[in-house]
């Protein structure tokens, strides 16, 4: 799978799950402030990007740290990295 | 997601004597329900337990219905309140509720609802108003945000495998406009789970009581209608709970805009 594979992944699983405009979807976006996620869609994130990519992630510390979209997608990229 | 409806409700032009003679009426009348509910509400536990022999969590479960029916009475003289299609609602069956958020009192007006044995799917923030909290926690309301997920899942399968029913407000908050906001997915992820039949609930009025930013009762009228039970075993597909999610927002998105142009004419 490629990078931009990816990235349209988690893009397309987080808009399906969580309404998302796919146009404010941008690197740089908030995913509280700027995409309206809040404390009970962080794990629903979680279980989104698991069921995505087939690994687990709830236990990580790096989760936490998560703050906008291209978080996220460096995190998933670093993580279908070590597994591959 | 935007209202399709033809018409909208207008707001309420009653004169202010109106207004201000129900405030004078209702907000006292609150307070002292409340107080009632709990100096009473020992004895309430100890002969319901003695008498129907019920666990804690059912007997509390009943006396919040209970005070939410003295709410509906009290309230009753200025506002005109109406429930459509019970009948779908069965008192052996427990199901999953879905309903549309518009007012802090939405809850009070579930009261309208035939059954009583339901546990509702809340945020952390009601368990800190110690007027209520305590009763919550007896009845063995699921605070959504301080639990896992797991957790939840957990508590919901218990209620259910012993014949309650689980409400969930998938909005989270209530809609500031009146529209309906996004859907969070919990709900449908335990209906699906559990396997029981999922009842979406459309409650219209209740944001012409008490609009946001204003502190002020006005007289309204409230309707809550049940639409068709939906067999969430039927969405057991790998993300089925968003298709589940998407047709009970739509059912619901469709149902309000009936309700609201039934209201306007």
């Amino acid at each position: 799978m490629t990078e931009q594979e990816v990235i349209e992944r988690i893009d397309s699983s987080l808009a399906e799950e969580f309404e998302l405009d796919r146009a404010d979807m941008t690197p740089e976006a908030n995913i509280y402030d700027d995409l309206g996620l809040d404390s009970l869609d962080t794990v629903d994130m979680v279980i989104v990007l698991e069921g995505a990519f087939d690994f687990k992630i709830r236990e990580e510390e790096a989760v936490r740290n998560i703050r906008t979209l291209g978080d996220i997608h460096r995190f998933v990229l670093e993580k279908v990295t070590q597994n591959s | 997601m935007k209202a399709c409806c033809s018409k909208t409700v207008k707001s309420d032009d009653r004169p202010g004597a109106v207004i201000l003679l129900m405030n004078l009426w209702a907000y006292p009348l609150l307070v002292l329900w409340t107080l009632f509910g709990i100096l009473i509400s020992p004895l309430f536990f100890a002969f319901s337990r003695l008498i129907l022999g019920w666990p804690i969590h059912r007997i509390m479960r009943w006396f919040i219905w209970l005070y939410g029916r003295g709410w509906l009475a009290f309230m009753s003289p200025f506002v005109r309140f109406r429930r459509e299609q019970m009948g779908v609602i069965k008192n052996d069956t427990p199901c999953l509720f879905i309903v549309n958020h518009r007012s802090f009192f939405d809850t009070y007006c579930m009261a309208l609802l035939p059954v009583h044995n339901i546990v509702y799917a809340v945020r952390s923030w009601p368990f800190r108003m110690f007027w209520y909290g305590g009763y919550m926690r007896l009845a063995r309301y699921l605070d959504v945000e301080g639990s896992s997920w797991e957790q939840t899942l957990e508590q919901c399968e218990a209620t259910l495998a012993e014949n309650g029913s689980v409400l969930f407000f998938p909005e989270g908050h209530r809609s500031r406009d009146g529209e309906l906001q996004r859907f969070y997915s919990g709900g449908f992820k335990v209906a699906i789970s559990a396997g029981v039949q999922l009842i979406p609930l459309c409650i219209d009025g209740t944001e012409q009581l008490l609009p946001p930013e204003r502190k002020l009762f006005r007289p309204c009228r409230i309707t809550l209608r049940a639409l068709d039970p939906i067999d969430a075993r039927l969405y057991s597909e790998e993300g089925g709970h968003i298709r589940l999610r998407k047709e009970v927002k739509k059912q619901i998105a469709t149902a309000l805009c009936a309700m609201r142009d039934e209201a306007s004419l």
